[in-house]
């Protein structure tokens, strides 16, 4: 909202220095951080939150101002109406479920025509072009006052008849300012006796506009269901100062007094007589409220005693005719604060004029819980893996969990399962991700060069039949280096969280992966995770031309089967290292063969694969007893029983 | 047998003065007495010796024995104090090798520090769903549908199509606030709670606007909590987040689910208050809004707004680390390039 010094001046003074006064208003809740200027002009630009439309005009911003400096609010004078000297007829159909208040008055024999100087100056200085005389008024007042209003032109309302209803939706409407619309269902419209003349709340019909030659005006402004113009105007993408008002819900008490302020400028301006009587059609009595604010109450929430008649001289200040008793303050809400609704409502109204700076600054007391919250959340085993993958190399990113249909398509999965936005910024940014793997391989684009390995642990979102499901994953993509290098980092951290036993399938259900590079980890039945190459389809289709490896685990199941484990004692006795190298027929799993030398024999306390020559594999074998030192004997023992074992189970030689 | 005594010795003691290091002067040392060393041999042969010169060869034996062994202990303290003081020029400014660790997001290493601060306080830490029912991420929070603070929010809907959840009502959440309903609803107070995450709102990309960003939540319900008690805690925070000279000020708002609400805003850390383009001139940033929790939000969640109150307030986290770092780019944080990456 834009407020021109000069005009703010004609009903406040201004003492403080502006920037104080600035960061004054900013503080009590009316942010201006920024003035402009408009040749001799400065503007200064307030942000209006969405509980305060009475701050959407002028007036109420001085009132605010006047506040502040503890100063005297000047309003403008508005004059009682001269007497009606004709009767044109006007009938309004009432419909209180759409509409609140309907106040207007018809005035005939005006002359449209340029504002004078003083009227365009203040139309300019909001932002916006002067049009004619009729217009310019009712934009003024409703900048000053806050209630926006409307004119038609009399002789353009077919059968002197006005109703308000909803639109049925495809309704084809032309704005006063030429601009044509369909209408969506439930827009509050108004007909005449033929046509639709009005779209309540959010702009004049051209039809019914005033125009060069209109003589005879109908002057009215409608409080309509602020629900309903908030939907119509967000469907057809047409906010205005008007809409911004209504929405917030301006003042039910200001009608008349707002369709006399612009009458009588009228009457000024543009000439003519008062041809109806005032008439106001309305829902309720529309008067101040009010509302009692307990010392008790006060104090319990700010924490702090303000004095009874420092209270007492704020709510003066905020015109809330404050009367005080024993045990508090009753208030009178003037029908323009329609936000101070309960006592807490109050409570901010002192402590904002009180000023938040000036509090003291204190630390909860009371009870720290020893209970768990609902939703809980440990991530220090996440940190733990963070770390581990960047002791291997790994860098963190934060991609954005929303992706595009392309890239979905490109990692060949299924945009079916995927939850999808039902109103995307863009096409890039429309499918929530399943897997962090797809920006993952996008990141390898954005970064050159043949090294690179990168990871994310976030969440990944699953649709379900149910409903979502939503996933903490660790994933990460490798470039450059070989298998066993990739491998490291899978093994590090099933390693470093204690879990054992878990088995390797030789394949997988994810489309990304390589048909037989490609892996699924598991233990027993449960499924921890999945690695190995990008499919090559995967790799042309994202026009990346190294290979590329990846992994993909499920951070809860790897919590869930991590375990603590006891320190063990360290021997007293030497061990004994030897190397053993042993071929194998093609396709021997070694990792099986690893755990299968393990498993024989418990003085077997490390086996670690050295060297890869062909089909010759090197194992550095330990042999250990805890008790006592192991003679050659009982080594060679241990060893004959691995190549029996190793033997029969996987046709292994032994190389000499 | 004399003269061969002689010579060993003369031969001990020329080796011995020209060994050049400890570990040649242990092996002389092993090579003249050691076990099998060649004087503990003439040790052995000492009965060969005709038995008028036997005396005289054992005196000159044991002599020459103690001349080596002292000759070797003076001579090792001679290498070793050459050693300690010998000055040889030596290439310090040779670069260690380049490390292969990686490097943790900026955001993780921002988050890990507001929680440090928090876990301090007394909170715990609360993960919730980004796919949030509209319920809780606005209407739980006194914001029921057409409300004109939804504007400020604009918000991504989630096609249900092929599930059971409801059409229109099933959100990506805005705002992590959306927490406070999920917690209020199943415990009783008094708790303290913190809840960080993703938050998605429907805005066009540009420097200092995303579509996806990270806030952190946080609330306390007790029996006596008070404005001044929210005052405190920011100032706590952002102190310690920022620095003991940090210059904090506090101003009214409006958001539904708080009254009174407050503004907390930061004098700018790059610019020290002169005004700049991070602070859009003004030398301060907004960083954490709050207030005391409304009333409404607390009877929702049925909790008795007589006898408990509270206070909530939100931390921008991305906002928190390019003030920190002066990145001035939002996208900056999830552009996934090692040259940003490698910098943290």
């Amino acid at each position: 909202m834009l407020i021109p010094l000069s005009w703010l001046k004609d009903y406040v003074d201004i003492r403080l220095p502006l920037k104080n006064l600035m960061w004054k208003m900013t503080e009590a809740g009316l942010t201006c951080e920024t003035t402009k200027k408009a040749g001799d002009e400065i503007i200064l630009d307030v942000e209006v939150t969405a509980n305060r439309p009475d701050w959407m005009s002028i007036l109420g911003v001085a009132r605010e101002v006047a506040a502040i400096q503890g100063l005297k609010i000047k309003e403008p004078k508005i004059k009682n109406l001269p007497p009606q000297t004709a009767n044109f007829p006007i009938d309004l159909e009432t419909n209180f479920n759409l509409f609140e208040r309907w106040t207007g008055i018809v005035i005939k024999g005006v002359e449209i025509k340029p504002s004078p100087k003083w009227l365009q100056n203040r139309i300019i200085s909001m932002g916006h072009t002067p049009i004619n005389n009729i217009i310019d008024i009712t934009n003024y007042v409703m900048y000053e006052l806050g209630i926006p209003m409307h004119a038609f032109d009399y002789d353009e309302i077919y059968g002197q008849i006005m109703t308000l209803k909803l639109s049925k939706g495809g309704e084809k409407f032309t704005s006063v300012d030429n601009l044509d619309y369909v209408l969506p269902e439930n827009a509050i419209i108004i007909n005449d006796a033929e046509r639709l003349i009005d779209l309540a709340g959010i702009k004049g019909g051209l039809n019914s506009g005033i125009k060069p030659e209109t003589k005879n005006i109908f002057l009215h402004v409608t409080i309509d269901n602020a629900i309903l113009i908030r939907r119509a105007s967000i469907k057809l993408g047409l906010r205005s100062d008007a809409s911004a008002i209504y929405e917030r819900g301006p003042d039910k008490g200001g009608t008349v007094e707002s369709i006399k302020r612009a009458a009588n400028l009228i009457l000024e301006v543009a000439g003519g007589e008062i041809a109806s009587k005032l008439i106001d059609l309305k829902k309720e009595k529309y008067e101040p409220q009010s509302l009692f604010l307990s010392f008790t109450k006060l104090e319990k929430i700010l924490g702090i005693k303000i004095p009874e008649t420092e209270t007492v001289q704020i709510l003066k200040r905020l015109n809330l005719s404050p009367k005080k008793t024993k045990t508090g303050i009753n208030c009178i809400i003037p029908t323009y604060r329609g936000d101070v609704k309960i006592e807490e409502d109050l409570v901010e109204e002192v402590a904002r004029l009180y000023g938040y700076n000036k509090f003291p600054m204190t630390m909860p007391q009371g009870v720290v819980s020893d209970r768990k919250i609902p939703y809980y959340f440990d991530d220090s085993q996440i940190l733990n893996i963070k770390n581990f993958l960047i002791s291997c190399g790994y860098s963190e990113t934060k991609n954005l969990s929303l992706i595009s249909k392309g890239l979905i398509g490109k990692l060949e999965m299924d945009t079916a399962k995927h939850f999808r936005i039902e109103n995307p910024i863009s096409l890039d940014y429309e499918y929530l991700r399943t897997s962090l793997i797809p920006s993952l391989v996008s990141a390898i684009k954005i970064n050159p060069g043949e090294d690179l390995k990168l990871f994310e642990i976030d969440k990944v979102y699953l649709k379900t039949g149910k409903g979502a499901c939503e996933k903490y994953k660790a994933a990460g993509v490798c470039l450059g280096g070989n298998f066993r290098n990739f491998k490291t980092a899978i093994e590090l951290i099933l390693s470093k969280l204690n879990i054992e036993n878990y088995s390797i399938d030789f394949e997988t259900n994810k489309p990304y992966l390589h048909q037989s590079h490609s892996g699924t980890i598991k233990l027993g039945e449960i499924i921890i995770g999945e690695f190995g190459e990008l499919n090559p389809s995967v790799l042309a289709a994202m026009e990346i031309t190294n290979k590329v490896y990846c992994f993909e685990m499920d951070i809860e199941i790897l919590e869930k089967l991590s375990k603590f484990k006891l320190f063990a004692s360290i021997p007293i006795n030497p061990s004994q290292i030897e190397d053993l190298t042993l071929s194998f027929p093609p396709k021997t799993r070694i990792g099986d063969v690893i755990n299968l030398i393990k498993s024989i024999n418990r003085l077997i306390s490390d086996i670690e694969l050295k060297d890869v020559y062909k089909d010759n594999y090197t194992f550095r074998i330990e042999y250990q007893d805890p008790k006592r030192t192991l003679t050659n004997d009982e080594v060679e023992n241990i060893r004959k029983e691995i190549l029996a074992s190793v033997k029969t189970r996987f046709g292994a030689t032994v190389k000499v | 047998m004399q003269e061969e005594l002689i010579n060993l010795k003369n031969e001990a003691i020329a080796q011995i003065s020209g060994a050049k290091d400890g570990a040649e002067l242990e092996e002389l040392r092993a090579a003249y007495l050691g076990r099998n060393g060649k004087f503990t041999l003439l040790v052995k042969k000492i009965k060969d010796v005709p038995i008028e010169s036997r005396k005289t060869f054992g005196i000159t034996l044991n002599e020459s024995k103690v001349a080596i062994e002292n000759l070797i202990s003076d001579k090792k303290q001679e290498i070793l104090k050459s050693l300690t003081e010998k000055r040889e020029w030596f290439d310090l400014s040779m670069p260690g090798y380049k490390s292969n660790l990686g490097h943790l997001h900026p955001l993780t290493q921002a988050l890990s520090e507001v929680k440090k601060i928090f876990n301090y306080l007394g909170y715990q830490v609360a993960d919730g769903p980004e796919i949030e029912s509209d319920y809780y991420n606005f209407e739980a929070l006194n914001t029921p549908k057409d409300h004109p603070a939804r504007d400020a929010q604009m918000t991504f809907y989630v096609d249900t199509t092929g599930t059971s959840l409801k059409e229109g009502e099933v959100v990506l959440r805005t705002q992590t606030s959306a927490m406070q309903g999920r917690v209020m609803e199943k415990m009783k107070p008094p708790f303290r709670v913190l809840a960080p995450g993703r938050n998605f709102r429907y805005e066009q990309v540009d420097a200092s606007h995303g579509f996806e960003f990270w806030q952190v939540e946080g609330f306390v319900v007790d029996e006596n909590i008070h404005l001044t008690d929210l005052f405190g805690t920011i100032n706590y925070v952002l102190r310690q987040l920022f620095g003991e000279e940090t210059k904090i000020r506090f101003a009214t708002t409006n958001f539904p689910f708080v009254e009174p609400g407050v503004d907390a805003y930061l004098q700018c850390t790059i610019c020290k208050g002169k005004g700049c383009s991070f602070c859009k001139g003004t030398g301060w940033s907004e960083i954490m809004p709050a207030g005391m929790i409304h009333p409404n939000v607390l009877k929702m969640a049925k909790i008795d707004p007589n006898k408990w109150n509270g206070f909530a307030f939100a931390i921008g986290l991305s906002r928190i680390v390019n003030l920190r770092y002066q990145i001035n780019d939002l996208r900056t944080l999830t552009t996934p390039d090692m040259r940003i990456l490698s910098q943290f």
